[in-house]
């Protein structure tokens, strides 16, 4: 009996370590690798070695593990069409001696390796933890035009690139347009009502707070900002009473306005905000280019449009001031007051409109007192926006009116609130 | 084996009369009782063995063999750390990427990481499991008590080893396991810097938490320290203390003597090593199963939430909901471990030694009891600590979710659940009244006052005397609860503290089930009528406290005769704080109180 089950268990034991060590020796990147070699002739395999491949770039602490699979990413002569043994495409204008178009000439893989533009997890060697997509790694791979969010790392001016990151240019304009500096800072430029978004596209998902819970599979950053951008209230609809503690206050949804963005505009946001990076690159990395051109302008009243875009006040007030965005609970049938009035109520009386555009008006005067405070608030502008900039405003606000249809209505008709507080 | 018939020149003959062939092959391998001494004596290995041992100290069922496992399991762990040790650096810059390349890259490393991950895991359940044996076997009684005590010094240094270990891979799961551990020791009286009584010089940069961290905050000093401590200082010592331990093994004698003896060889020894191959072989299975985690790399700007102290220690953490951490996390470690310890010194039934804890049904009322018939009172209180450390971890473990709030293990967990409970603080004369009472139902009536007291009143008077004062003390137990939850303000604990109780996951919707109901009561039947029979309620809970008191007198009575004053004293406090965290437990649950005692200025909070 005690033989027999020394025997099994020894039996047992050897099947285990045969098993281990075959399993180790045919590890994913194995098949990959024995799958391109059967591609190619005896003389082209001599060129090719085997094995973990990898690409080390100390500058950048960076050890990439990804040419194990993708052996043929530096070898346009090798590369067959199907993944992952194609060849890294050249970019335009990307040409060896001979004028023929070849990889890696811009940026050599020895100097950028492969995750710093590409994301993923450099140091795995399967491929759903190489793509990142796995738990515990926040930095998923930047497929199709995403990887355009890269280029910004070094090239923080994009002038120089502009036609290689048309998504990044595209998002860049939409945040701006969208007015999203009027309540996201990046860096030193935008208001401060929400979060500074200057590492969006790398700090960690906890200092995020990237919600995850409320919405489906993956969980990973591109997608939570596709979700954020497409639908942000459903990723934090709040907490009405019935799902709290008796006496614990309402939590009011993501203030943040749903901005009805077409799939297109998403992705281009997208792009643009995980080229929002902390960075510490080499300062030999970054390079330098033409300022992009100051705008010229036409009018005053074209000035002030320019100010109005530029700093984000279309977010709330909306394109052309129209209004309408949702702050729950604020007074003015809780939205944000639209503009198009503003003549009407400020023409003589000026200062008092600069003096709100100057300090803002906060906290918003509530629908409900028993409720919380409304989200959305007017900030105060006063150390950003120049004073001739302020004017230029002033003039592009009253000269809103010009769209409504008919005659402004009686003052008498303006919600009292805009003016009592 | 070839029988060797002289027959002209045989090579084998000629080799084995070499000294060469003698040095490595020190005696014959026929099966001999002389060889099977010599295997025995001749190893440096085996040595430590006995050369006979009793027939029925070999069965599986006795020891099941749990304290050999616990020194294979260690000498697992020291092979497979080892090899890991080649591929690690402790650095915070290196440490995270080193693990990943045991992961990705080099040969068979995942395997080996796994296995040293699960291998720490099973050795501190064998190692626990072992104590158990042997506090139910009563092999720590005379004459093992100070192996007992080696034993339970060892248990400690497995429990630190593997939380040294927990943060080498340096990734967030390690980061914040440490961090929880590492607050307890700045919460230690007098010597952490968040503790009670904490002397005058101590400070962030000198206290408790320094020393184990190395620094103020938990980084690269303190990885290196960690590093050393699990891989040379502690394996240094535990080695010292396993040798003496097993030295003691044979010293002591095996406590199972009886059957007829047999050799050793081949009769434990192949025991033994059918037990290493299959644990083995249990660690294979199990590692290539199950992948030893590894999180984002350790930030200390990013807190997860919740996050959680290694497995053995979230006992202790959850406990944390019911006491400030030096109590959870200082004082009650240092109890039990100091309780284990003395429980050979203070236990003196010289039964059960060297079989297992004989056990009974019996009936008790209506129900039917699993009753330990020769120790009972030994192993109730032993398995009912075991049992509340493994249900304290396994809540801890499975049914704490963000916030410390309480999920049930299939329920997925959310942030943005809130849930609040309302607390109240005992007023502190009321609280000394309550922990005083609670504490003197513990005391004896010695039998030199029954003598006078019979002397004095009559055969009656001691039995009286004894009903007044288990009676007495019943009462006070219940009015100094009741009374302050009713008259103290309701909000004179106003911190809105987010735990989750049982009872709110069962449906109730009160957090002080209690004290809700006697609203309702009052609310309900009127003020008269209402607050009446809440009096009576707290009568007839003083009441039933004092019976149970009552009818536990005799046996204090002969215990305290039996072990003498002190032993007794010692056992019955023991006894009494473990269910008096129980009682605290229930406390908080049912009656809403965060504190029976505390003095702020101090930082001194019961």
């Amino acid at each position: 009996m005690k033989r027999l089950l020394f025997l099994v268990l020894s039996a047992l034991l050897a099947v285990l370590f045969v098993f281990s060590f075959v399993e180790d020796s045919t590890r994913e990147w194995t098949g990959y690798q024995r799958r391109f070699m059967n591609t190619l002739e005896r003389a082209e395999r001599r060129g090719v070695s085997t094995g973990i491949q990898q690409v080390i770039v100390s500058d950048l602490r960076k050890v990439d593990r990804c040419t194990t699979c993708h052996l043929a990413i530096d070898r346009p002569q090798l590369a067959l069409a199907e993944e992952p043994f194609t060849s890294h495409p050249a970019l335009p204008g990307e040409v060896n001696k001979d004028g023929d178009p070849t990889p890696f000439i811009f940026h050599p893989i020895e100097k950028f390796g492969c995750t710093s533009c590409h994301g993923g997890q450099g140091l795995a060697t399967e491929v759903k933890a190489a793509h990142g997509d796995v738990a515990h790694w926040e930095d998923p791979l930047l497929r199709g035009p995403l990887v355009q969010a890269s280029c910004r790392q070094c090239h923080g001016n994009t002038e120089q690139i502009r036609e290689h990151v048309p998504m990044l240019l595209e998002g860049r304009e939409l945040f701006k347009a969208k007015g999203c500096y009027g309540c996201h800072a990046i860096k030193d430029f935008g208001q401060t009502v929400s979060v500074d978004l200057a590492e969006v596209g790398s700090k960690s998902y906890l200092l995020m707070e990237a919600d995850f819970e409320m919405m489906p599979h993956p969980h990973d950053r591109i997608h939570w900002l596709k979700r954020k951008l497409g639908h942000p209230r459903t990723l934090n609809p709040g907490l009405r009473p019935e799902e709290l503690p008796a006496g614990e206050e309402e939590v009011f949804a993501s203030a943040m306005p749903y901005f009805g963005l077409s799939e297109h505009e998403v992705d281009a946001l997208t792009v643009y905000l995980l080229s929002l990076k902390a960075s510490n690159l080499p300062a030999s990395y970054v390079t330098q280019a033409l300022p992009e051109p100051e705008p010229v302008y036409a009018s005053e009243i074209e000035r002030g449009e320019a100010v109005f875009v530029k700093f984000g006040c279309t977010a709330c007030h909306g394109i052309g001031g129209v209004g309408g965005r949702r702050n729950v609970n604020a007074g003015l049938g809780e939205e944000v007051p639209p503009l198009l009035y503003v003549k009407a109520y400020y023409e003589h009386d000026v200062e008092s409109l600069k003096n709100v555009i100057r300090n803002g008006r906060q906290p918003t005067p509530r629908a409900n007192p028993h409720r919380p405070r409304p989200p959305l608030y007017m900030p105060a502008w006063k150390d950003r926006i120049p004073e001739e900039d302020i004017n230029a405003l002033v003039a592009y606000l009253f000269s809103l009116s010009d769209q409504l249809p008919e005659a402004p209505p009686a003052p008498a008709e303006v919600p009292a609130d805009t003016a009592s507080n | 084996m070839a029988d060797a018939k002289p027959q002209g020149f045989s090579l084998k003959q000629y080799l084995k009369k070499t000294k060469l062939w003698k040095s490595i092959f020190r005696h014959d391998f026929a099966d001999s009782p002389r060889t099977r001494l010599q295997r025995i004596f001749g190893n440096v290995f085996l040595h430590l063995h006995p050369v006979r041992v009793a027939k029925d100290a070999l069965r599986v069922t006795y020891t099941w063999g749990l304290g050999g496992i616990s020194f294979y399991l260690f000498l697992l762990l020291t092979v497979t750390g080892i090899l890991l040790m080649f591929y690690y650096r402790p650095a915070s810059m290196l440490a995270y990427q080193d693990i990943k390349d045991i992961t990705f890259a080099v040969t068979l490393g995942r395997l080996l990481r796994n296995m040293h991950r699960w291998a720490a895991h099973l050795m501190v359940i064998a190692v626990i499991l072992h104590m158990v044996r042997v506090f139910l076997t009563g092999a720590y009684k005379p004459p093992r008590e100070y192996n007992w005590v080696v034993g339970v010094i060892l248990l400690v240094m497995t429990l630190f080893l593997s939380y040294t270990g927990y943060l080498l891979p340096w990734d967030q799961l390690a980061l914040w396991a440490v961090t929880v551990g590492a607050q307890m020791a700045a919460n230690s009286p007098m010597l952490g810097n968040e503790g009670p009584f904490k002397l005058p010089f101590i400070t962030t940069s000198n206290d408790a938490r320094f020393a184990l961290v190395g620094g103020t905050v938990i980084g690269d000093a303190t990885l290196i320290r960690f590093y050393v401590l699990h891989c040379m200082a502690v394996p240094f010592l535990f080695t010292l203390f396993l040798a003496v331990h097993l030295w003691r093994v044979r010293k002591d004698s095996f406590s199972k003597q009886t059957g007829e003896k047999v050799d050793v060889w081949p009769h434990l020894v192949s025991r033994e090593l059918l037990a290493t191959i299959l644990v083995t072989v249990i660690l294979f299975v199990w590692s290539i199963l199950l992948q030893a985690p590894l999180e984002s790399e350790a930030n200390l700007n990013v807190t997860p939430n919740p996050s959680k102290a290694p497995w053995y220690f979230l006992g202790l953490q959850e406990l944390l909901v019911y006491f400030d951490p030096w109590i959870a996390g200082v004082v009650l470690p240092t109890v039990i471990v100091v309780g284990l310890m003395a429980i050979p010194y203070i236990d003196t039934n010289p039964k059960g030694i060297g079989y297992w804890a004989k056990m009974e049904w019996r009936r008790y009322g209506p129900l039917p009891v699993w009753y330990p018939a020769e120790r009972p009172f030994a192993v109730s209180i032993f398995m009912l600590g075991v049992v509340m450390w493994f249900v304290l971890i396994f809540i801890g473990t499975y049914c704490r979710g963000p916030n410390w709030e309480w999920y049930w293990p299939w329920e997925s967990w959310s942030h943005r659940r809130i849930t609040k409970l309302t607390l109240k603080n005992i007023p502190n004369l009321w609280g000394i009244a309550l922990m005083g009472g609670y504490f003197l139902l513990g005391s004896p009536f010695p039998k030199q006052v029954k003598e006078r007291l019979a002397a004095i009143g009559g055969p009656k008077a001691p039995a009286l005397a004894s009903t007044a004062l288990h009676m007495g003390l019943g009462m006070l137990l219940s009015v100094a609860l009741f009374v302050p939850l009713l008259t103290a303000p309701d909000l004179d604990y106003p911190l809105r503290s987010r735990y989750t109780t049982l009872f709110e996951a069962l449906g109730h919707a009160t957090n002080a089930p209690v004290v809700m109901a006697m609203y309702q009561l009052v609310q309900q039947a009127g003020r008269v009528v209402g607050y009446s029979l809440i009096a009576l309620l707290v009568l007839a809970i003083g009441a039933g406290l004092g019976w149970l008191g009552l009818r536990f007198a005799k046996f204090k009575d002969r215990l305290c005769e039996e072990l003498g004053l002190v032993k007794y004293t010692i056992i019955i406090s023991l006894y009494l704080m473990m269910m008096g965290v129980l009682g605290k437990i229930l406390l908080r649950l049912l009656f809403g109180i965060k504190y029976l005692f505390s003095l702020p200025v101090f930082n001194f909070n019961i």
